[in-house]
C-alpha cells in the first residue's frame, strides 16, 4: 500500500479524525457494528450542531466502529448521542465556547456493567476499551458531523483531554449508597445515561480526615476556585467521591442525601474573598437564579445554585481520593435518560 | 457513500447544504440597523457606542437593539423574524 492510499493516513488527512488513527470504515465492519442495534440504520437520530450534520443510527455506527467500539457498545453511544442533542443539554453552545469542558457520560444499570463500562480503578484514564471507545465515537461526532473543530467551529481556548473521551460508570460494588440514577427515581435495573458539560477532574486528597465534617470541607474548598465558573454562574458539576471517602460519610452514617446536602451548604465563598481574583462580576451574581447581594461582603456565594446542578458519585479506586469536575457557564443544563439496549 | 478507495465517508449524507450569505449593502446611510446584543456581560455598551457611531459617522437613520435569551444559544425564531421585519442590516454580536 503506498501512502497515498495508507488507510490511517487517510483518515488523518480528511480531518476524519481525532488526531489518533480510526478504524477504518468498509461495509464489512460497518454491518458487523450493526448488529448491536435492532433498530433502522437509516433511523434520524438528530443534527448535530453547529454544522447540523444529521446522524443516523448508520452513521453512529461508523463512528463507533472509527473508535474502536464493540457492537454491544453501540446502544450506549446511541443513547448518549440522543440525550446530548436535547435543547436543554445545548450542544451549539458547547461545540462553540472558549470553556474547555466535554460531555461526561456516566452510564449506570445492568447493560453498563454487562459491558464493562469501568467505574473502579483508574476510570477517568486509559485501559478500559469501553470508556475510551463510548466517549470517543461522541466526540469523533461531534467533529465529524458537528464541526466541533477548534479554529472552526469551536472558540475553545485549551479544549480538556475529556474530549479524547469522558465515559464512566459508578462503582457500586464499593459504593455504600444506591447508584446516581436511583436517586433520581430510576429503577436499579434501568439502563440510564447522564451527561454533564464538565472540565478535567481535579483530585481531592485527604488522608487524614477521620469524620465526615472535616472530609466535606476539604471536598468543598476544591469547589470553589475563583476561576471556576461555578462561582460565577449557574453551572453542573460532577463529584465522584472515592470509595473510601463515601465509606466514612457512610459509616457516620450520612446517607448520598445527607452527604449531597452537606456539600451544597459548605462549597462557597464570601463576596469579599470572591472580588480579590477570578470572574467574579456585580452584572453576573445579580444574573444568578438565587438571591444574593454583591454589595454585602458577607454574602455567601454557593458554588451550586441549584442542588439538581451536582451529581455526586462513587467511583474509582479504595484509597483516600475524590474527583471534583466543574462546570461550564454557557447555559447548558445536564440531562439524564433511559436509553434502548 | 464509499471513497476511491473503498472506505466510508462517515460525514456522507450528514446533509451539507450551503448557504448564501445575504447581499450586502453598499453604504448604511438612511438605512434602518439592528444590533444583536448576545447577553455577555457590558455587551450592550459596546453596541450602545457602535449604534451611535453608525449614526453620526456612516447616516444611519435609526438603530435597534434586541437581546437575545443567552449568549451560547441561537436567538429565538420570534426575535429574528421581527429584525428582519423591523431592519435593513442586522448585525449579530459575537464572543464577549
Amino acid at each position: 500500500m503506498t501512502d497515498a492510499t495508507d488507510e490511517f493516513e487517510f483518515f488523518l488527512q480528511k480531518q476524519w479524525s481525532d488526531g489518533l488513527p480510526v478504524v477504518t470504515p468498509t461495509d464489512e465492519r460497518i454491518a458487523w457494528m450493526l448488529k448491536g442495534t435492532r433498530r433502522d440504520p437509516e433511523e434520524i437520530i438528530g443534527r448535530v450542531p453547529p454544522a447540523l450534520g444529521i446522524a443516523t443510527v448508520r452513521s453512529v455506527a461508523i463512528h463507533a466502529l472509527m473508535a474502536g467500539c464493540k457492537p454491544e457498545y453501540l446502544p450506549v453511544v446511541l443513547g448518549a448521542l440522543a440525550l446530548m442533542l436535547r435543547e436543554e443539554f445545548n450542544m451549539n453552545g458547547v461545540q462553540g465556547t472558549m470553556h474547555g469542558v466535554a460531555p461526561l457520560m456516566i452510564v449506570s444499570g445492568p447493560y453498563a456493567r454487562q459491558i464493562g463500562i469501568h467505574g473502579g480503578n483508574g476510570c477517568f484514564g486509559p485501559s478500559f476499551r469501553a470508556n475510551a471507545t463510548i466517549g470517543r465515537a461522541v466526540r469523533l461526532m461531534m467533529l465529524n458531523l458537528g464541526g466541533g473543530i477548534p479554529g472552526i467551529a469551536s472558540a475553545t481556548i485549551f479544549a480538556t483531554p475529556l474530549r479524547y473521551t469522558a465515559c464512566l460508570a459508578e462503582n457500586l460494588e464499593r459504593s455504600p449508597w444506591d447508584s446516581l440514577a436511583v436517586s433520581r427515581g430510576y429503577r436499579s435495573d434501568d439502563n440510564v445515561i447522564t451527561c454533564a458539560m464538565v472540565e478535567s477532574p481535579r483530585l481531592c486528597f485527604d488522608d487524614v480526615s477521620e469524620e465526615p465534617q472535616r472530609l466535606l470541607n476539604g471536598i468543598a474548598d476544591s469547589m470553589v476556585a475563583m476561576g471556576s465558573w461555578n462561582m460565577h454562574a449557574r453551572s453542573d458539576m460532577v463529584v465522584a467521591m472515592g470509595p473510601q471517602h463515601a465509606a466514612l460519610c457512610s459509616g457516620a452514617g450520612m446517607s448520598r442525601a445527607a452527604v449531597h446536602r452537606r456539600l451544597c451548604e459548605l462549597a462557597g465563598r464570601k463576596v469579599r474573598d470572591l472580588r480579590d481574583g477570578g470572574n467574579w462580576r456585580r452584572e453576573r451574581a445579580l444574573a444568578f437564579p438565587i438571591a444574593v447581594d454583591p454589595d454585602d461582603d458577607d454574602c455567601f456565594i454557593p458554588a451550586i445554585k441549584d442542588p439538581q446542578d451536582l451529581h455526586l458519585v462513587v467511583a474509582g479506586g479504595w484509597g483516600p481520593c475524590t474527583a471534583v469536575c466543574h462546570g461550564w457557564s454557557g447555559g447548558s443544563r445536564a440531562v439524564h435518560g433511559t436509553y434502548e439496549t | 457513500m464509499a471513497t476511491q478507495h473503498g472506505f466510508m465517508d462517515p460525514t456522507a449524507g450528514s446533509g451539507e447544504a450551503r448557504i448564501a450569505p445575504a447581499p450586502r449593502p453598499m453604504d448604511l446611510a438612511g438605512k434602518i440597523v439592528g444590533l444583536l446584543d448576545n447577553t455577555k456581560e457590558q455587551g450592550e455598551l459596546i453596541l450602545q457606542t457602535l449604534g451611535q457611531a453608525l449614526r453620526e459617522r456612516h447616516g444611519v437613520a435609526r438603530v435597534v437593539i434586541r437581546r437575545k435569551e443567552h449568549y451560547s444559544k441561537p436567538a429565538a425564531e420570534a426575535i429574528i423574524s421581527q429584525m428582519a421585519n423591523e431592519v435593513q442590516v442586522a448585525i449579530a454580536a459575537v464572543g464577549g
